[in-house]
């Protein structure tokens, strides 16, 4: 059994915390691989819905940045 | 009462209003119901006690209004939180103000027919009376006296806004100066709880729920034509009644009215397998009045508190 | 008939060079940007962070920088230098040299193999040294072109023959050690310099012991090490033992305001740089002590003030009023001050770090560039451009912005870049733009099945080392509705995405999956290529599995190609719902309407008369000038000429029409389309026009403050000017004036600087000392705010033997008639002197008071009508206080003059030039495409709320109250979708990223287990 890992969702907007996430890979910053990004418009656009959703799929964190 | 009968029957005379909405006595003794006054004759049957708990002012919406859609100016008897649906509706450009008259009226509470029903237990009711602070219930072979508080609905009792806020006529003495004891006790009581008994308890409540919509469809902030839950494009969320699923419908539900519940407690009243709904209701209004400085429906010109941004406000949710 | 041409080059790439091609490029002209470093962006991405507002540096240049790299009307050429330039305005020849870079630009896919195992380190000039770099390299990791290049004073190959290593791990092939200069000949109408400023060195300067004490840094240095992306990834510490510092002292003036060097002006921009570095050394560094030595706290430009007093109230930054003479280094590494008090004493402070805020001077090669361009330079190595004319240089048809004829913060950069392209159209031609019509026709895919086809890049080794791409195109082939699945080497090379452009062909594919780097920038390229190849561009979707997956999870290969897969699963959820989306246009009128016939409303109105539109000036007044009008001294120049030369100027131009005494009732429509009512005393009028300026000026502070009106002895500096310009002096003889600064200004309720009074009273008190050497002027200030080279008149002043006295605001002047009931008694001036630590009194026989500018009430109602906002003082706000000046959020829409922020007059035309530039931009199109991602609205789930109206910050959406719904303004609408998560009844939906969209996505991820647990 591996040691239990949380599974983190990042809704992150485009002009800034993605453009942040495409930055920490140019550095080769290592970061865990638990974490998928979606992007979108603008932190704005985030439904609250959109976080009920990814904690009810099985996301254990979600991160909005914008 | 008779104040009210002659204000209406004049309004309705001058041909101020094509119609006044108010409730008439219903079949059982615990009950009015909505009448639709246009003359003179009819107004006679307009009633004003504790028994009027629905909330009429949905008629005005528009999905309601097109049952009386011949009225041009419409007359309606009015609550504090009547009123301030009101108000809602006219900031959110449901109903324009000038169409509407507002006949405000002092409130000292509506029953809670739940409640009631407890208090006697689930005997039938056939008369009540008020003495002061207390009811006098009566039924068959038996009349029994209670405080009045508790066949009160629960938002009457921490309720601010007795008096409609907005009117054009008000009847009766305002009561002003109520004194009303905490209303966020139950949340902040609840707040004081572990992180996994409030869990616990939001998920065992609502666990419960059928997903009937009565409480959605009583609501009178809930005015979408077509409400979130019922769309297909995007499903939204599940339409079982899986608890997961009922607790995000009612959470998002909950944020769809935040800054706009004006908490008349109609959802309370209405649903069948008595859900705690005031759990969060309360807890949003309570977020909106201190992040905000913001009450729904308490001033018709001021924006929406979630629709509108103020530099100063707290963010601290915001981490870094 | 002058010449004219369709080209223009540009000298030199940071923030004004780039702002200067971008308005240049959107006229549709082709720029030619010449820059001597090997990437765009000058001195911006070093900054951490950007004054008043915090904001990230690089997070707002780097949009610029990509949009001006990927305009198509743009060529940069990196690593050049201007040879010469010959010829005559709108047909010069200019002659540049491209150095060689000795790696094939169109090869290197920029994976840094090559400067990791490059075996020479040198200091990095980026990092001001913190850090080393090899002799191949780039400046910085976000730089444009993103390509390396080779160092060939430093390579060891191109310098001593050996090496070659950098060739061998190339994987592209891209190393070529062949590689020449080259000479270019371009043909030019004008040309724009904009090659910026150095910093002050302060190796060996004053007793500061810069880089003889390792702690003791400039304010550039410090600004890397606050840099999260900075060499010390943004953790302080002590260059001596590499202990976080528990206090920091920031010396002012190093470099600047010092005749001793020459450098008798103010570098303009260091207080609030300090301040800034100040404030966030404070937030990194819990408790750290960050106190700032300084002469004078020149906080002059917009909302500057309110973050100097959050400095000294929130964050506790300690300011001192006092001169560091010496820095002592003692055992421990930390710095002892020596600095003299206000009142003369002499005290020593101890220091863990000093930052040495660095002054801006001439750039190094100045004066070669100079002699090659034939243009003169000023007194201070600046480039010389005349007091009324700042965006001009000595030689005609080459115009100067940027700091290099002067030192600038970045707004005023930009402005003065938007204002010399407004210069440099004289000579260049401009046809208005057509909607570039696509030249492939689009296939119809409604009712066609998703087919989508997905492509897996390698991108040599840097998803490929670490990701089994193999895997991943082969796990895409098993996902709902996929066609076609493959792996390819470079996608964004040439031939693979000709590959591509087969494969759509032949699988009939109608929607397209690409999983290789970011979309930020490389979206656009594969969109031009899904054009291409008949779809419509918006039928693509990128998973991002190189830049937020094999380069942040190198060492977990099995899990990065797991988190590829579950990338791609969510890309093709996405794509299979993705519809096509047309770009509206939208007509633009080619009329302007300029608010206002004051200096900023006339030049506006000239500049774009000037380039041939048509332009309605309205004026409320009856006369033309505004303030002006009551300027009459400019220290060499005569601003009443100005004003007569102007008024000429607007009135004889034919394309200009004049409305005085009329205002503006009514503002309707959007940009390129505005309706505009005007009311005169007799009659209403609507105008058609495509662009807005707001130039409505700003009016002097009525102050009742220091007896103002109870006696005609005391007046404001512009009654004093008048009285100067009148030569109507006193009747009775005078001994003293005392003039008091900051009237109505920098306080409680008015928290900023009026900028140009100190200025004025500096100019009005020479003029007037000049005239009468015998009568003592006694200024009463708080700070003396002469920025720039004004810095020299206030010397000049203080020589002449004029009295500064300091105050603060708790110790203000007291004014008193001796009988106060009676104007003409005794007028004293009573005032705390800090130098000699107690009060004096001064009998007055003139009391000046330099009163504040005031934002006009009218500003409000307009602002309504414009849908523009104000800031909390009245004036009006900019898009963005830094990168955009004189636009609003609203399209269409600019500002220029005091309505922005009081100014000086060449300050005002500069911005009145740069905002018709701006508004050329829009005018010489004859339509705008609008965005394609926009929202819209579903009319049957439509209340008609509101909510959305309220939240927009563009305005792009109102509720039709007939109709009960909300309409979008596609022409407005930038596609942030704030409305649609506004939106309780799911009525408002955002093309591209709609719910459907988005929550495809979020299913795609429920599918797979992430983790594999």
């Amino acid at each position: 059994m591996k040691e239990w890992q949380p599974k983190i969702l990042a809704i992150l907007c485009n002009w800034c915390s993605y453009a942040g996430a495409d930055l920490a890979g140019v550095s080769r910053m290592q970061y865990p691989p638990n974490v998928r990004v979606i992007r979108i418009p603008c932190s704005g656009r985030v439904d609250p819905l959109f976080i009920m959703k990814s904690l009810q799929t099985g996301f254990d964190g979600i991160l909005v940045s914008g | 009462m008779q104040q009210l009968v002659k204000k209406v029957k004049e309004i309705i005379k001058n041909k101020e209003v094509d119609v006044v909405i108010g409730w008439g006595r219903g079949s059982l003794p615990f009950s009015a119901t909505p009448i639709f006054v246009e003359t003179e004759k009819d107004v006679e049957k307009l009633i004003f006690d504790e028994t009027c708990r629905n909330n009429l002012t949905t008629y005005l919406t528009k999905d309601k209004r097109r049952i009386s859609k011949e009225y041009k100016k419409i007359g309606i008897i009015v609550k504090g939180c009547d009123s301030r649906s009101v108000v809602l509706y006219t900031v959110e450009n449901q109903i324009k103000r000038e169409n509407v008259v507002l006949i405000g009226v002092p409130c000292n509470g509506v029953f809670e027919k739940k409640k009631l029903s407890q208090l006697v237990e689930g005997k039938e009711i056939l008369d009540f009376q008020i003495d002061v602070d207390n009811i006098i219930i009566k039924g068959r072979n038996f009349e029994q006296t209670h405080p009045l508080k508790d066949a009160l609905c629960d938002p009457c009792l921490t309720c601010q806004y007795p008096d409609a806020p907005e009117y054009d006529y008000f009847i009766g003495t305002p009561r002003k100066d109520v004194n009303v004891p905490d209303a966020y006790k139950m949340i902040n009581d609840f707040g004081e709880k572990s992180a996994e008994e409030r869990w616990a308890y939001i998920q065992e409540e609502y666990s419960k729920c059928i997903r009937c919509y009565a409480c959605r469809n009583i609501c009178p902030s809930c005015y979408c034509p077509e409400c979130f839950v019922d769309q297909n494009d995007p499903q939204w969320i599940g339409k079982t009644p899986e608890v997961t699923d009922s607790i995000i419908f009612h959470l998002i539900r909950n944020l769809h009215v935040a800054g706009r519940c004006v908490d008349c407690g109609a959802c309370v009243s209405a649903c069948p397998v008595d859900l705690d709904l005031r759990i969060m209701s309360k807890k949003v209004e309570k977020e909106i009045k201190e992040r905000f400085d913001y009450t729904a429906g308490t001033d018709i010109n001021e924006k929406p508190a979630m629709a509108s941004y103020c530099e100063n406000e707290k963010q601290d949710f915001i981490m870094g | 008939m002058s010449l004219k041409s369709r080209s223009v080059m540009v000298v030199g790439a940071g923030i004004a060079g780039i702002q200067a091609s971008l308005d240049l490029a959107e006229m549709g002209l082709d720029v030619h940007l010449v820059e001597e470093s090997a990437t765009i962006g000058g001195r911006m991405p070093q900054l951490d962070k950007t004054f008043p507002t915090n904001d990230c540096s690089m997070c707002i240049l780097a949009p610029k920088m990509s949009e001006c790299a990927r305009h198509p009307n743009i060529t940069i050429h990196i690593k050049s230098s201007v040879a010469e330039v010959t010829g005559n305005p709108g047909d010069f020849t200019a002659k540049i040299v491209e150095h060689a870079k000795y790696v094939d630009p169109v090869k290197c896919v920029a994976c840094g193999l090559c400067e990791e195992k490059c075996p020479v380190k040198v200091d990095d000039e980026f990092d001001m040294g913190l850090r080393k770099r090899g002799a191949i390299s780039r400046s910085f990791l976000q730089s444009i072109p993103s390509e390396y290049t080779i160092d060939e004073e430093r390579c060891l190959y191109l310098t001593k023959g050996v090496c070659r290593i950098c060739e061998k791990v190339c994987p592209a092939g891209a190393i070529n050690y062949e590689d020449k200069d080259i000479e270019i000949e371009l043909n030019v109408g004008s040309v724009i310099l904009a090659s910026g400023i150095d910093t002050f060195n302060p190796i060996g300067f004053g007793h500061f012991g810069y880089k003889r004490y390792p702690n003791v840094v400039t304010s550039l240095d410090f600004e890397r090490m606050l840099s999260a992306s900075g060499p010390f990834g943004g953790h302080v510490v002590r260059a001596s033992d590499n202990i976080e510092p528990k206090s920091i002292a920031f010396i002012q003036c190093v470099g600047s305001r010092d005749e001793s060097i020459d450098h008798n002006y103010c570098s303009s921009a260091c207080c609030m740089f300090a301040i800034k570095e100040a404030i966030i050394a404070k937030e990194h560094m819990k408790g750290l002590d960050s106190s700032i030595f300084y002469m004078d706290i020149r906080a002059f430009g917009k909302d500057f003030d309110k973050y100097y007093e959050k400095a000294k109230g929130q964050y506790g930054v300690q300011f001192i009023k006092s001169k560091v003479s010496e820095i002592r280094e003692l055992e421990n590494g930390s710095l002892s001050l020596r600095h003299v008090l206000e009142n003369g004493k002499i005290e020593f402070t101890e220091f863990d770090m000093v930052v040495l805020s660095v002054g801006l001077q001439p750039r190094e090669n100045i004066t070669k560039l100079a002699k090659k361009l034939d243009i003169k330079l000023n007194e201070f190595g600046f480039c010389r451009s005349d007091t009324f004319e700042p965006l001009k240089t000595s030689r005609e048809g080459i115009y100067v912005c940027g700091a290099m004829n002067g030192p600038r913060d970045i707004p005023e950069s930009v402005t003065t870049a938007s204002g010399a392209v407004a210069e440099a159209v004289k000579y260049l031609r401009l046809d208005r733009q057509e909607i570039i019509e696509k030249k492939i026709p689009e296939k119809d895919i409604v009712g066609d099945r998703p087919r989508v086809g997905t492509f897996v890049c390698h991108c040599g080794i840097n998803i490929a080392g670490v990701v089994d791409v193999k895997d991943v195109a082969e796990y895409a082939k098993d996902l709902p509705n996929v066609e076609h699945s493959e792996d390819l080497m470079y996608a964004c090379s040439q031939d693979c995405m000709n590959t591509i452009k087969q494969r759509i062909e032949e699988h009939d594919l109608n929607r397209i999956v690409i999983a290789a780097c970011t979309p930020r920038t490389h979206e656009p390229l594969f969109r031009d290529m899904v054009s291409e190849a008949g779809l419509n561009p918006y039928l693509f979707e990128m998973a991002n599995i190189r830049d937020q997956c094999s380069w942040a999870h190198m060492n977990e290969p099995e899990l990065a190609t797991e988190k590829s897969k579950d990338l791609m699963n969510m890309g093709v959820a996405k794509a299979r719902e993705l519809a096509p989306l047309e770009r509206l246009p939208i007509e633009i009128n080619p009329k302007a309407l300029v608010i206002g016939a004051g200096l900023a409303g006339m030049t506006a109105a000239e500049a774009l008369a000037d380039a041939g539109h048509e332009v309605f000036l309205i004026e409320k007044e009856a006369e033309l000038g505004g303030n002006l009008r009551n300027i009459y001294f400019a220290f060499d120049k005569d601003p009443q000429e100005l004003l007569a030369e102007k008024i000429k100027n607007v009135t004889k131009n034919k394309l200009i029409q004049l409305y005085k005494s009329t205002q503006i009732e009514k503002i309707d429509g959007y940009v390129g389309n505005f309706i505009t009512t005007l009311k005169t005393e007799k009659d209403e009028q609507t105008l058609e026009h495509g662009i807005v300026i707001i130039a409505t000026g700003a009016e002097e502070h009525k102050t009742k403050e220091y007896l103002y009106g109870k006696s005609s002895r005391i007046i404001t500096q512009v009654e004093f000017e008048e009285m100067l310009h009148t030569q109507q002096f006193p009747k009775q003889k005078m001994k003293n004036i005392v003039m008091i600064q900051c009237v109505g200004s920098r306080e409680e309720d008015k928290m900023y600087c009026s900028r140009v009074c100190c200025t004025k009273a500096v100019k009005n008190a020479l003029t007037f000392k000049k005239r009468f050497p015998n009568i003592n002027i006694y200024v009463a200030y708080r700070d003396i705010r002469t920025y720039g080279f004004r810095e020299k008149y206030y010397t000049e002043l203080r020589d002449l033997g004029t009295m500064f006295v300091h105050y603060d605001l708790d110790k203000k002047p007291e004014v008193t008639l001796v009988e106060e009931w009676n104007p003409d008694s005794q007028l004293n001036v009573t005032v705390f002197d800090p130098i000699i630590d107690k009060e004096i009194e001064v009998k007055a026989d003139l009391l000046v008071l330099a009163t504040a500018i005031d934002a006009k009430k009218e500003n409000i109602d307009l602002g309504r009508m414009l849908k523009v906002s104000l800031n909390t003082d009245g004036m009006f706000l900019e898009a963005h206080v830094k990168l955009r000046p004189v636009d609003f959020a609203t399209d269409g829409v600019f500002v220029a003059g005091l309505a922005h922020t009081p100014k000086d007059m060449d300050e005002s035309m500069t911005q009145a030039k740069a905002a018709a530039s701006r508004a050329l931009t829009f005018l010489n199109k004859k339509a705008i495409l609008a965005e394609g991602t926009i929202c819209e609205v579903n009319d049957n789930r439509c209340t008609g709320c509101g909510y959305c109206e309220q939240i927009c910050a563009y305005n792009a959406i109102e509720v039709d109250l007939e109709k009960e719904i909300a309409i979008v303004n596609e022409a407005l609408c930038k596609g942030c979708g704030a409305c649609v998560a506004s939106c309780r009844c799911g009525a408002l939906d955002l093309r591209g990223f709609s719910n459907e969209q988005l929550f495809s996505a979020f299913d795609a991820l429920d599918m797979v287990d992430i983790l594999g647990d």
